[in-house]
This record gives C-alpha cells, sequence and structure tokens, in this order.
C-alpha cells in the first residue's frame, strides 16, 4: 500500500546514498578527539567521510575475510579503529547522553562499572570461543544473523564489543589512571578481532558499522528477507489496525528496554529495505523476555516469547523522507522525525526461547495484538514495581550484568561457551579491582560528569603510542 | 497566547493534548498516580530524559510529557515518538534565564521549573520540527 502524496513532499532519502552526498546534519555538535588542531568533525555520513581520509590504514576501507581472519591487527589500525568508534560513539550517544538522571535506575554508574569489567575479562571469555570455534566460526556467528531474526547476535550487541568493551571501558580507566595507554594492547587486538569478525562476517560487504555504510544495515539473505515481507499485512492511518499495529510496538519496545535495565540491548533494527513498490521495511526485534536475567520472571509469567520481531513498511513519500539512519546502536532515527503516521504495513512474529528454529517462529495476525498488548502491559507494571522496590546497589549491579554479561552474551550462547565461561572462568563473578571502584566511580563526579565528559569529548580514547607493542599485556603497576 | 516553557520537540505532530501539570519526582509518584485513575488529565513534567522511569504512564497512556534533561535520540524521546505522546524536552521556562547543562545542573534550576509549572493548566503545541512550546491555558 502506498500513500497518495504531492510532488513537494516526495522523498529524497535515496540522494543519501550517492557518492558525493555528505548526508544531513541531525546535531549541531562537533567532534574533536584526538584530531586536535584539525577541523573538528560533523556527525553522519560526513563525519564517516572525514574519519576514512584522516586513517593512516585501510583497516576503515572495504576488507576481505582473509583480513578479517588474520590474528592481529597493527598498532596503527587499532588506533585508526580506536578514533573512529571514539567518534561512532559520539554520534550515535552525545544528544541521549543530556538526559540525566534516572529517577529510577542508577544508569551511568552502573554503565561505567560495566564498562571497565568488560576491559579486563572479556578479553579471556572471547579468546576461549575464539579458540574453541576457529576465527571462522566467530565469522559464521556473525552469518547467522543473517536468516534470523529475533536473535540478539545484532547491531548493538555486536557494535558493543568493540566500542563499549575496548572503547569506553579503556577510556574509563584511563580516566581512572588505572591503565596507561601502552597497556592492555594485546586484550584490544583481541577484543576488536572479535568484533570485526562478527560484523564482517554477517555484513559480507567489507564492512563493520552501519556508519561506514550511509547508515544502512541491510543484512537478510533476500530469499530470507521476502518470507518476512511476504506476511506484512496492509495498515491505514487512523484505522483501528493501525493503532493497534504502533501501540503494540510502542509497548513493547518500552518493556525490552525496561528488561533491559534502560539500555538498548532489547531493541534491534536492521534495514531499510526497500521494496518494489518503493517503500521501505524495517525489521526490528523487541526482546521482552531475557530468561537470563532473575527479574524477567514476570515476563515469563505473563505469557511472553523471548523476543516479539516486526516488519515496518514505511512509505518514505508520505514523510517526505529525507534521511533514514538505522544506526550502529540498531536503532532507526529519520528526518522528518516521525515515521509513524506513513507506517502502510506490518507483521509481527514472536520466537518463543533465544534459539527456537526459524521453521518454529510465530506469526501474530495485528487483529490478535490486543491481547498481546494486555500481556506487555502487565508485565510492565510488574516489573517497574518490582524495580521500584530495589536498592541503589542492587540496582547498579543488575545494571551491570545488563551490559558486562549481556553484551557478549548472544555470541557466547551462540558459540556453545556461555556454560564454560560461567562456570569454568567465572563470568558471573565480579572482578576484585571492579568491586573496589564501586566505591571510586561515585566520588567526585567520576560517573556522572569526568567519564561521560572524556567519553562524549573523544578527549579520553589516548591513542596507543609510538613505543606500544602488539604483544604487551600490562608489565607494570608503578606510577 | 503565553508560553510558559520552551524546549526540543521530541517529534513533530498536530496532536495538541491538554491538561494540568503534574511533576513527578519519584516512581511512587507514578504508581500513584495511575492508581488515581487520572491519568489521561495532567501533562506529565520529569527531571530526565530516560524511559523507565514514565514506563508505566507511558504504557498506560499518558497524553504529554515536559522533560528537564534529554534530548529527541533519548530513550524517552524514542518512546514518545513511538507511543505518538507528545514531548518536550530540556524545557526551560521563558520567564528565566537557568538553562539545564549536561554534567552541571543546578538542583535550582529543576526546582524552579517545578513551582512554576506545577498545577497550570497547560497545552503543549508540538508543531514545529525543532521546538516545543508550553502554551498556558486561560
Amino acid at each position: 500500500m502506498t500513500i497518495e502524496t504531492e510532488v513537494s513532499n516526495r522523498a529524497s532519502y535515496k540522494d543519501r546514498y550517492r557518492d558525493e552526498d555528505d548526508g544531513l546534519r541531525f546535531q549541531d555538535l562537533e567532534f574533536v578527539g584526538n584530531f586536535t588542531g584539525l577541523p573538528p568533525l560533523k556527525d553522519g555520513i560526513l563525519g564517516d567521510k572525514v574519519q576514512k581520509e584522516r586513517a593512516t590504514t585501510k583497516v576503515l576501507e572495504r576488507v576481505t575475510n582473509e583480513d578479517a581472519l588474520k590474528d592481529q591487527f597493527t598498532v596503527p589500525e587499532l588506533n585508526d579503529l580506536n578514533n573512529y568508534l571514539a567518534w561512532n560513539v559520539w554520534d550515535v550517544l552525545v544528544m541521549r547522553a543530556t538526559e540525566g538522571v534516572s529517577g529510577m535506575i542508577p544508569r551511568q554508574e552502573y554503565e561505567i562499572l560495566a564498562f571497565m569489567h568488560q576491559f579486563y575479562r572479556w578479553p579471556e571469555f572471547l579468546r576461549m570461543t575464539t579458540d574453541e570455534v576457529g576465527a571462522q566460526g566467530v565469522m559464521d556467528i556473525g552469518a547467522q544473523s543473517r536468516r534470523e531474526i529475533g536473535t540478539k547476535v545484532n547491531g548493538v550487541h555486536d557494535w558493543s564489543i568493540g566500542a563499549v568493551g575496548f572503547g569506553m571501558g579503556r577510556c574509563g580507566l584511563l580516566a581512572l589512571d588505572a591503565i596507561k595507554p601502552n597497556d592492555y594492547v594485546e586484550e584490544s587486538n583481541e577484543i576488536l578481532k572479535f568484533m570485526q569478525r562478527v560484523l564482517v562476517g554477517k555484513r559480507q560487504d567489507g564492512y563493520m558499522l552501519n556508519s561506514q555504510d550511509r547508515y544502512r544495515a541491510q543484512i537478510h539473505d533476500k530469499d530470507f528477507l521476502q518470507t518476512i515481507i511476504d506476511q506484512i499485512e496492509p495498515l491505514e492511518e487512523g484505522s483501528p489496525k493501525h493503532d493497534q499495529f504502533t501501540r503494540f510496538n510502542a509497548a513493547a519496545e518500552l518493556l525490552a528496554f525496561l528488561d533491559h535495565f534502560d539500555c538498548r540491548l532489547g531493541l534491534g533494527d536492521t534495514g531499510p529495505y526497500e521494496l518494489p513498490n518503493g517503500n521501505i521495511v524495517i525489521i526490528r526485534d523487541l526482546f521482552v523476555n531475557e530468561e537470563e536475567y532473575h527479574w524477567s520472571d514476570v515476563c515469563g509469567d505473563a505469557g511472553l516469547p523471548h523476543v516479539y520481531t516486526l516488519a515496518i513498511e514505511i512509505d518514505p513519500n508520505a514523510m517526505g523522507l529525507q534521511e533514514i539512519r538505522v544506526n550502529d546502536i540498531s536503532t532507526t532515527f529519520t528526518r522528518p522525525k516521525n515515521y509513524i503516521p506513513a507506517i502502510v504495513g506490518g507483521a509481527v512474529f514472536a520466537r518463543e526461547k533465544w534459539d527456537t528454529p526459524m521453521a518454529n517462529i510465530q506469526t501474530i495476525k495485528i487483529s490478535d495484538l490486543p491481547e498481546q498488548l494486555g500481556k506487555v502491559q502487565q508485565a510492565t507494571l510488574k516489573l517497574y514495581t518490582k524495580m521500584s522496590k530495589m536498592s541503589k546497589r542492587e540496582l547498579i549491579w543488575a545494571g551491570h550484568d545488563v551490559y558486562y554479561q549481556g553484551m557478549i552474551l548472544p555470541h557466547l550462547r551462540r558459540a556453545g561457551t556461555w556454560d564454560k565461561a560461567v562456570q569454568d572462568l567465572q563470568l558471573k563473578e565480579v572482578d576484585q579491582r571492579i568491586a573496589n571502584y564501586y566505591y571510586d566511580i561515585q566520588k567526585r563526579g567520576f560517573a556522572q560528569e569526568t567519564v561521560p565528559q572524556k567519553i562524549f569529548s573523544g578527549s579520553g580514547y589516548l591513542p596507543f603510542g609510538a613505543d606500544a607493542d602488539i604483544r604487551n599485556s600490562k608489565a607494570s603497576w608503578l606510577f | 497566547m503565553t508560553v510558559l516553557a520552551e524546549g526540543f520537540n521530541a517529534f513533530e505532530t498536530k496532536k495538541s493534548p491538554e491538561g494540568t501539570v503534574k511533576y513527578l519526582g519519584s516512581p511512587q509518584d507514578v504508581i500513584k498516580l495511575l492508581s488515581s485513575g487520572k491519568l489521561a488529565d495532567h501533562i506529565l513534567l520529569v527531571r530526565g530524559g530516560t524511559t523507565t522511569f514514565l514506563s508505566p504512564a507511558l504504557s498506560m497512556g499518558a497524553i504529554g510529557i515536559i522533560t528537564m534533561s534529554g534530548a529527541p535520540e533519548s530513550h524517552l524521546g524514542i518512546l514518545s515518538r513511538e507511543f505518538q505522546t507528545p514531548c518536550v524536552m530540556t524545557a526551560h521556562l521563558t520567564s528565566s534565564d537557568s538553562r539545564y547543562i549536561v554534567g552541571d545542573a543546578d538542583e535550582s534550576h529543576f526546582e524552579e521549573m517545578a513551582a512554576q509549572l506545577e498545577g497550570k493548566k497547560v497545552r503543549l503545541d508540538v508543531t514545529d520540527s525543532e521546538v516545543g512550546r508550553v502554551v498556558l491555558v486561560d
């Protein structure tokens, strides 16, 4: 279905995919990072272009599978990745970072604890997993998502491995003066290699990140995607079905945020996929019941599946779409901002467990969504009530678990190494260094001011120095 | 038309909800409002731009929101768009020079906002793509 539109309102978003186009600016802010003395970077396509021009290696260009399978980056490649991820984090999160206190969940505190914990401990888990399945096996973990919906091996989780575990984790530890720029080079390589392999294996166009491809996440194989698109029901704005679909989308998305302690690990968009009629489709996973988290019992009790997946068909001409970004934390932003009235079709699916085979995915008719909505609302209220009774300490450590455990859970689960990491390597324990930092980060505004300033100005992502050795861990604890 | 406050517009819409401003300072305030059955009478005023704090209110049909921090890219901005609930973010009083500064927010800024807006009958004007306005209803 397509909404009739005036000529003046026609979509121009495809202009963004022309080589010479620099994209729109979504914000007025600028990024400096390690590029002091050079013109600041902008957001969006232009920022990506300039980063590629300033890179000293080819690691930000399209790479081959053979490149991804190599055991090591060079130190200059690590520095290019460090700079790019610093900008990318700023690009997707700087405006979100204005949101201030939660009033519910001490997110800044749990985030910084988790970042640092990830940097210290993930290398061991990721190395063990690579040893178990091989470098090609890690790429295959990513590739499997091309033929699945409702999987957390998705953009935001894959991105988190490098951008959060390496980028922000190292940034936080440098700010705390716990490490020096040339420490943990080998571990940094381990984290970034894992991220590169998963993403290159998934995208199969040589890029890792959506921002490198003008914010497109078109990962699904065509024949697989068609089986999803075939289920789309037409929707007319203002009709009861349109309302049922959009209300369900919003309510399930909200619960997905809540079940993941107000972070985006609960949602994942891919697309935009263009249809023959000129409309575009976003495939959206909403993880409303992560059984790995004990508080999610209320979601299970409400009868919710692990994940709902929505296929959202948008008429770009109806909204005069100028740019659409599916960014690297799997969130869709458009200009104009409001795409909801331009939704002209939708389909909803349910995946009962994280490993439910694709053949057993349930299709939910839109007319049946009110029943599902009631379950979602019930779980939301119960989960909210439960969280409102948790102490600050409980909230911080629970949120920490969502990041520290949850960001690599999907990859290790798919690799079959999760249980080994938990049992043999004590993944769910808290490292003594991190336990001690619990108090440090709550002093002198470290979590709420110092680290956000380092992260979002880009000034905290110090490069590896000229003397850095790719084999280096941390040789000394001196001054 | 008296504009009491302005801020980022989370998304553009012709919806223009009216209600009495209700400041919500704690999760218990949110639960209490829901229990009262009067959610639809109020424009909700909150400090943060995060989602979880207002979760049940959004889910149960909040008609309009004013935040004292955050942006359309914040979680609450995203969710208000999905719910089509008009939302003015990082609002500031037009009668005051006080502004929200990330990482350096003065407590008095929030207190002044709450004191000036609480209990006022207002309408949200969110037709502009960038600026959302809180308009006094006479």
